[in-house]
């Protein structure tokens, strides 16, 4: 019996139309006895890579090919429909679909690269190749039962069918096959057994070759009702059962199944039963022609830098010119009197000839003296900071001699691995430098990379919902009930989150739900640009890579992920958008908007010892790194003082750090409380700095180093495998052998090894961990001294994790006036202005809130309502500034329009008709009294708790006073304590705790539990939580779910300024507030009253993650939990029937 | 505090059963006026003397006699006016009836919210919202001028006066003049045109067939297509209704005749242009019903049109025989 490949398999790549993975298929089709398998997914090549590796494998051979719909010829008219009034038009899937193979080696894999490039260009939806890019020597084509040919068929049109197979043939001569597929399916149509006779009859007739495949959309039997799902969630219509269900019969058939489907279809064709095996052995030889080899001919394993000469190497060889340029770099910098400079400059330079990389280093340098150029922060990150030739080039800023950086952390001649160097710029401006990479090397060179988004639970709900014809409030409320997880988990997040177990009880209405949801996991449902990777390449980008615009900037972006890239051997350059970097380019520009005075933050004078006091007093918020609660607990603990702890904090936490416990022993050595111990003194060199903890990656290359004298380079080597169980045995031998060669006792030996192994490959690269600190420096710098200006620029770019208004909060506190939004003196972002001045030290600068935050602004309007200012009254406001009638409204309920008199609902009431008049309706009377002032119009102004809940409804911030305000009196009859005296509190006391909710995490911890982290802000501070898992059952829905809370919690104390509360119960304090606003106290006492929830055993039954560097973790922690982000909340705990909007 | 206005607790698809009910309330004063499809209003001016009783006692005379005679409970409101006897029968239960005290109007009203007002509907609520007049109290304070400017000069002026206890409405006798509703809703979300059509159809031979059993004929016809989508502001919500498109045509003369339905339903339906919306329900009212004596009829020349007319009449005794599915369109009946 003949072999079977499948010539037209499509994998997950196709979206929303293939329903199983690349690996999945590769391993069936190695079970199933399959020797090779094509990958022919729908408009892209995204897969090949997986598809290849999961192939290699498998041990089966992989073929390349795209399915693409193909312009007709004569372009068919199409009648004009009604549009409709609701509901949309259906998505036309109408035109003819055309299955490409890659035959040729690396033409045919650069024709296929073409083509899908060619497809994409457009930027329609769906992809069309246009006929004139129809062509390719490299290719074979099949034209199946959805081409036009196969549609003319089955329309019982041979006659037509010939006409339009006649351009095929003229274009693709040999290489044309005619596909015939049997599905099971009645009828004449695609999937039917007449049509596929046809298929082959006509094929007889024609002299054109006949290929057998069975169109594979997923692997298994039995998956039929996924592609169903997958075909109404691309069609957006509901799966109908009453028609055009999937067959069933697509999935990846063994060869016996093939040769029975041969003989029907030739039997049905009017041949003898053995002239299967002629159709058989002619879909073998199709597939044997189609000869693409993964390493020569997509270049997996090959690397390819730009051109020498577009990097400024002229006429010389990039290596020379990389020297030349290192070497006017020491004499810019001062160092050329230093030896030490010199030798390793050199030693460097050795190791990057040896791998031929200068043109990758000179690439980088000439990105980042671009991007220099105009003006926007750059810094280099990761372990490339720790090359002393980068820094001469200019692409990392500190000195890595003096911070004892290690050039063998990131390249040496033992590493085979491409090096990568990241940049970060200001995010804000990232896009402009996107667009100066591409305009220096050129559209044929630069791609962005594609980063494939997948299903997960939530989204995967709502498609399935929608697909099944759920009630949409339903869908809504079960998609948004589940935390952010795999789609595949939802069944066992239902039987065993505390959280969910509502939605448990109810888990049987919905049916068929669960499981096709699960079955929807991972698939790709759409394609975004990856928010940072570029690629850069030589001309021969565009063969080896198919390329697609992106949709908002219209970029060039490579249809592979970052991990395929790097496979394909394309250099990639991290270009990283930074927050912080933009917050603090905002906060120096509006300091010499306003004092004229520049400040240089690269210069600002180190050691400042009231940042250090700032930092210590753990009031970071909004500081680069060290504002999330975690942190705030270990700098409270760490107390540092210098450049250098900064350093160390950042890198004590990570999660290794913090799971392997080396922040106790770190803390009580730094405070006196514990000796300070080396396992020999030969090592006291490297640990000195950290107390003889081991803190960073080039600590342990140094005592690797040291012990066994195998150099540095071989030392990172071993670094790397420690991370890996089964190395590190063998390491564990090769060390205890060549540190005994080196005279050390075996005591020391023991010791230093369990160091070293305890370490694992935790930790963290101190070159990274450098390259962090300045930032961290800067931003805790500028929160000391210009207070004003921070908190604009936080407020103006986001950075961080908290919300807006929370920031506001800590602005408040620490004694910076908010100023009310007002179109006059508000901005496009949010400026400084000077408050008070009372001698010239005594300056107090305020913060104005920015127009960009009102919500639903366009920048376009912003800009001009800031370029018409002042206004002299409401009518002038209106005709100058022309703002959209809901904005206007908006803008008069925060008060921005305050200033033209008369209260806020009169404003309202004056733009309606300033409105309806602009429309023509006629202008009744002027609404404006005396010229400037607007006259009243004697409405209700708004309630003090409407204008808050419209600041938050319009600006996502409480603006004018913290909302926690209005509830201190009901939170004095509780009992409630605030954060500044929950600061004097016991070790261990009980206390009541309320506030906003500000963040909610459930980070993976060393216990292995699950641990939820809360932050609570009540206006006169922050209050850490925590919840335990045995107080789960009773809080994590409530936790997740209400936005104000009340909880009652133990104080834990570790340290001076470390304090955190263990919550035991916690309540919905809207709900509260509510109840007492309605029935008094005993309402409330009524509610507290009510029982929580029992805490049952632990559902997970002891089930545990093991995580690859050995420590577990709790199935359910490090996901980002349900409930609505505290960011994007803005409605007030209820909206009166009253308020405003 | 002599207005009485009635509630009686139909359950939905009863309202055939609202002309037997007015007729109950006749008894007690000949001015009654329907308020379809289930109230009424009636003046008991005079029978308050006549009976002896004050209109609440004469309330609880009407529930006991309306449940003894048709099963049917009702909620009875009473005021000095038809206006305030409305916004009483929001606070009424069956068994409670809510009386306007004829003094203190405008406290009663005060506190009560716009949407209480006959004749406030959600979009003036919105308006009235919008600007802080959520309750009757601030409305009644609020300028007339102002007022006036926020929803127009007549409305305006009506507003102010209603939410001031001002209450110039009479009881009007008149014909229980209703409308006729069907309801086709789906199973699932369903796109498919054909089944639309069949249940359009389905809807359309219904509406007729009642309206000719009742002697009646229609002179418009309105479409409400009801969508599994919510709201876009609501979908943050759980909950909330769904929305709908609601088209309206009048007829070209007043009919009852399942073919023009038909053909006005399909009109408005292939109007909608619908491709991908997710259909749920399709409603099909009769509105401007009279009786089918005083309808017109335009002859023509046409000999299909008078057959569909005798073959429709014969149906429909068949259907009276055999039962309403003995005969039925074809199309239906697959």
């Amino acid at each position: 019996m003949p072999g079977f490949t499948h010539l037209h398999t499509v994998s997950g790549f196709s979206l929303r139309y293939g329903a199983s993975h690349p690996e999945r298929l590769a391993e069936r089709a190695s079970e199933r006895g399959l020797d090779a398998l094509a990958l022919t997914d729908r408009d892209t090549l995204a897969g090949a890579v997986r598809f290849t590796k999961a192939c290699a494998k498998a041990g089966v051979r992989p073929l390349f090919g795209v399915e693409l719909a193909v312009a007709e010829l004569e372009p068919v008219r199409r009648e004009k429909r009604r549009a409709p009034v609701r509901g949309g038009i259906f998505i036309d899937e109408s035109t003819p679909r055309v299955t490409f193979l890659a035959r040729d080696g690396a033409h045919g894999w650069a024709d296929l690269c073409r083509i899908v490039t060619a497809a994409q260009a457009a930027g329609e939806s769906p992809p069309l190749l246009p006929w004139n890019d129809n062509r390719g020597a490299g290719l074979t084509v099949l034209l199946g039962p959805d081409s036009d040919v196969g549609r003319a068929l089955a329309a019982g049109r041979p006659d037509r069918a010939a006409k339009l197979l006649a351009p095929w043939r003229e274009v693709y001569g040999d290489a044309l096959r005619l596909e015939t597929v049997w599905h099971g399916r009645k009828g004449t149509g695609p999937g039917s057994l007449r049509l596929a006779a046809r298929t082959v009859g006509f094929a007889a007739e024609q002299r054109v070759r006949p290929v057998l495949s069975n169109a594979v959309r997923y692997a298994d039997p039995g998956q039929g009702p996924v592609a169903d799902v997958l075909d109404a969630a691309r069609r957006l219509v509901p799966v109908d059962p009453t028609k055009g269900l999937d067959s069933g019969e697509a999935w990846l058939k063994d060869a016996g199944a093939m040769l029975h489907t041969a003989e029907r279809i030739v039997e049905a064709a009017g041949y003898r039963r053995d002239t299967a095996h002629r159709l058989l052995e002619q879909t073998q030889a199709t597939a044997a022609e189609c000869l693409v080899d993964p390493e020569d001919d997509l270049g997996i394993g090959t690397v390819h830098f730009p051109e020498p000469h577009l990097v400024g190497a002229g006429r010389r060889t990039a290596q020379r010119t990389l020297a030349s340029r290192a070497a006017a770099g020491m004499v810019l910098r001062g160092y050329s009197e230093k030896r030490a400079y010199w030798e390793r400059m050199h030693r460097e330079l050795d190791i990057i000839a040896h791998h031929g990389f200068a043109s990758y280093f000179l690439t980088v340098a000439q990105v980042v003296d671009d991007v220099r150029k105009m003006g926007i922060r750059v810094a280099a990150r990761g372990s490339g900071a720790g090359s002393l030739v980068n820094h001469l080039l200019g692409i990392a800023h500190a000195d890595p001699v003096e911070h004892g950086l290690l050039m063998e952390r990131f390249l040496s001649k033992r590493r085979l691995v491409l090096p990568d160097i990241d940049i970060d710029v200001e995010s804000a401006r990232r896009l402009e430098v996107y667009r100066a990479i591409i305009g220096r090397f050129g559209t044929e060179r630069v791609a962005t990379v594609a980063m494939p988004e997948t299903y997960r639970v939530r989204h995967a709900i709502r498609d399935v919902g929608a697909a099944l014809s759920m009630d949409p409030a339903d869908i809504d409320r079960i998609a948004k009930s589940f935390p952010h997880i795999r789609a595949r988990d939802a069944r066992a997040a239902l039987d065993e989150l505390p959280e969910l177990r509502q939605l448990a009880g109810e888990k049987e209405k919905y049916g068929r739900l669960w499981e096709l949801t699960e079955a929807l996991d991972a698939l790709p449902r759409g394609v975004a640009m990856h928010p940072c990777g570029v690629l850069l390449s030589d001309a021969s980008l565009l063969s080896r890579t198919p390329v697609m615009p992106t949709s908002g900037e219209g970029f060039p972006m490579s249809q592979f992920d970052k991990d395929d890239v790097e496979d394909l051997g394309l250099l990639k350059l991290d270009v990283l958008g930074v927050r912080m970097q933009s917050a603090m380019a905002h906060a120096v520009a509006e300091m010499e908007r306003a004092t004229g005075e520049r400040v240089d933050l690269d210069a600002v004078p180190p050691g400042d010892p009231a940042t250090y006091q700032l930092i210590r007093s753990t009031e970071t918020l909004g500081c680069f790194q060290i504002e999330s609660p975690g942190q705030r607990d270990l700098v409270g603990r760490l107390q540092p003082a210098t450049f250098h702890d900064l350093v160390v904090d950042i890198s004590l936490f990570r999660p290794g750090p913090v799971a392997a416990d080396m922040v106790r022993p770190f803390i009580a050595a730094r405070h006196g409380r514990a000796p300070v111990r080396y396992p020999h003194p030969d090592l006291e060199g490297p640990l000195k700095e950290t107390y003889g903890v081991v803190v960073f990656h080039e600590q342990i290359i140094d005592i690797v180093h040291i012990m066994t004298g195998c150099g540095r380079d071989e030392a990172d080597r071993v670094r790397r495998g420690l991370s890996d169980p089964e190395s590190q045995g063998r390491i564990r031998v090769w060390f205890a052998q060549h540190a005994a060669a080196k005279g050390y006792e075996a005591e020391t030996i023991r010791r230093t090894w369990e160091i070293v192994e305890a370490f694992g490959s935790y930790g963290f690269c101190k070159a990274h961990a450098v390259a962090f600190a300045v930032p961290t420096y800067q931003s805790a710098w500028l929160k000391a001294h210009h207070p004003a200006a921070f908190y604009a620029g936080l407020l103006t770019h986001d950075p961080g994790m908290y919300p807006k208004r929370l920031l506001l909060a800590d602005a408040r506190r620490r004694g910076v006036p908010i100023l009310p939004l007002d179109v006059n003196k508000s901005g496009v972002a949010h400026r400084i202005e000077l408050v008070s001045e009372s001698g010239d030290s005594q300056r107090v600068w305020g913060l104005r809130l920015a127009l960009s935050d009102v919500h639903g602004i366009s920048e376009a309007e912003a800009a001009r309502i800031a370029d018409g200012q002042p206004y002299a009254s409401l009518l002038d406001f209106w005709e100058r500034a022309r703002p959209s009638r809901p904005l206007a409204q908006r803008l008069a309920q925060v008060g921005a329009l305050d200033a033209f008199g008369a209260n806020r609902r009169d404003l309202q009431l004056h733009l309606t008709e300033l409105h309806r008049g602009a429309r023509g309706a006629g202008g009744g009377q002027l609404p404006l009294d005396g010229g400037r002032k607007t006259a009243p119009a004697g409405l209700p102004d708004l309630s003090s708790a409407e204008r808050l809940s419209a600041e938050l409804g319009v600006l996502s911030m409480d603006a004018s006073r913290n909302l926690m305000d209005d509830h201190r009196a009901f939170l004095d009859e509780l009992g409630v304590v605030s954060a500044r005296r929950l600061r004097d509190a016991r070790h261990g006391e009980t206390v009541l705790v309320a506030g906003a909710k500000a963040a909610t995490q459930t980070p993976p911890i060393r216990s292995g539990k699950r641990v939820i982290f809360s932050t609570l802000d009540d206006g006169t501070g922050l209050v850490d939580l925590a919840f335990f898992d045995d107080s789960h059952d009773a809080c994590a829905h409530t936790v997740f779910h209400s936005w104000l809370l009340l909880v009652r919690g133990v104080v834990q104390r570790r340290g001076p300024r470390s304090l955190s509360v263990v919550g035991a119960a916690a309540w919905n304090l809207a709900e509260l507030v509510e109840l007492r606003a309605e029935g008094g106290l005993d309402v409330v006492a009524a509610r507290l009253a009510e029982p929580l929830p029992e805490a049952g055993g632990d559902p997970t039954r002891g089930r545990r993650i093991q995580m690859p560097t050995g420590y577990e973790m709790h199935p359910w922690a490090d996901l980002r939990p349900a409930g609505e982000e505290p960011a994007k909340t803005r409605k007030l705990w209820h909206q009166s029937p009253g308020s405003a909007g | 505090m002599t207005i009485l206005c009635v509630r009686f607790q139909l359950p939905p698809m009863h309202e055939a059963a609202l002309p037997g009910l007015l007729g109950l309330l006749e008894e007690f004063t000949p001015v009654v006026e329907a308020l379809p499809p289930d109230g009424a209003l009636a003046d008991l001016h005079g029978a308050e003397r006549y009976f002896g009783r004050d209109a609440v006692a004469l309330a609880s005379v009407i529930r006991v006699r309306s449940l003894a005679l048709y099963g049917v409970d009702c909620a009875i409101g009473a005021g000095p006016g038809p206006m305030l006897a409305r916004v009483a029968l929001g606070d009424a239960r069956p068994g409670v009836t809510c009386a306007v005290p004829e003094d203190a109007v405008g406290e009663f009203l005060a506190d009560r919210p716009v949407t209480a007002l006959p004749g406030v509907g959600t979009a003036t609520a919105r308006t009235l919202c919008e600007y802080g007049l959520d309750t009757l109290g601030r409305v009644a304070a609020a300028p007339l001028s102002t007022l006036q400017r926020l929803v127009g000069a007549k409305t305006g002026r009506e507003l102010h006066e209603k939410a001031n206890g001002v209450d110039r409405g009479r009881v009007v006798p008149n014909a229980v003049s209703r409308s006729l509703v069907t309801e086709r809703p789906f199973t699932r979300d369903e796109l498919d045109p054909d089944r639309h059509r069949r249940a359009l159809l389905s809807a359309a031979e219904e509406l007729g067939a009642r309206l000719r059993a009742l002697d009646k004929v229609c002179r418009t016809l309105t479409l409400t297509v009801r969508y599994a989508d919510l709201p876009h502001s609501r979908t943050g919500s759980s909950g909330g209704t769904s929305i709908s498109t609601t088209r309206t045509r009048t007829l070209g003369e007043p009919t009852a005749h399942s073919v023009a339905l038909t053909k006005a339903a399909y009109g408005m339906y292939e109007a909608l242009g619908l491709q991908r919306a997710r259909v749920r329900a399709l409603v099909l009212r009769a509105e401007g019903l009279d009786p089918a004596e005083q309808a017109s009829h335009q002859l023509t020349f046409d000999p299909l049109d008078e057959k569909a007319r005798r073959i429709e009449e014969v149906a429909d005794r068949a259907r009276a025989k055999f039962g309403p599915h003995a005969v039925m369109p074809g199309s239906l009946a697959a």
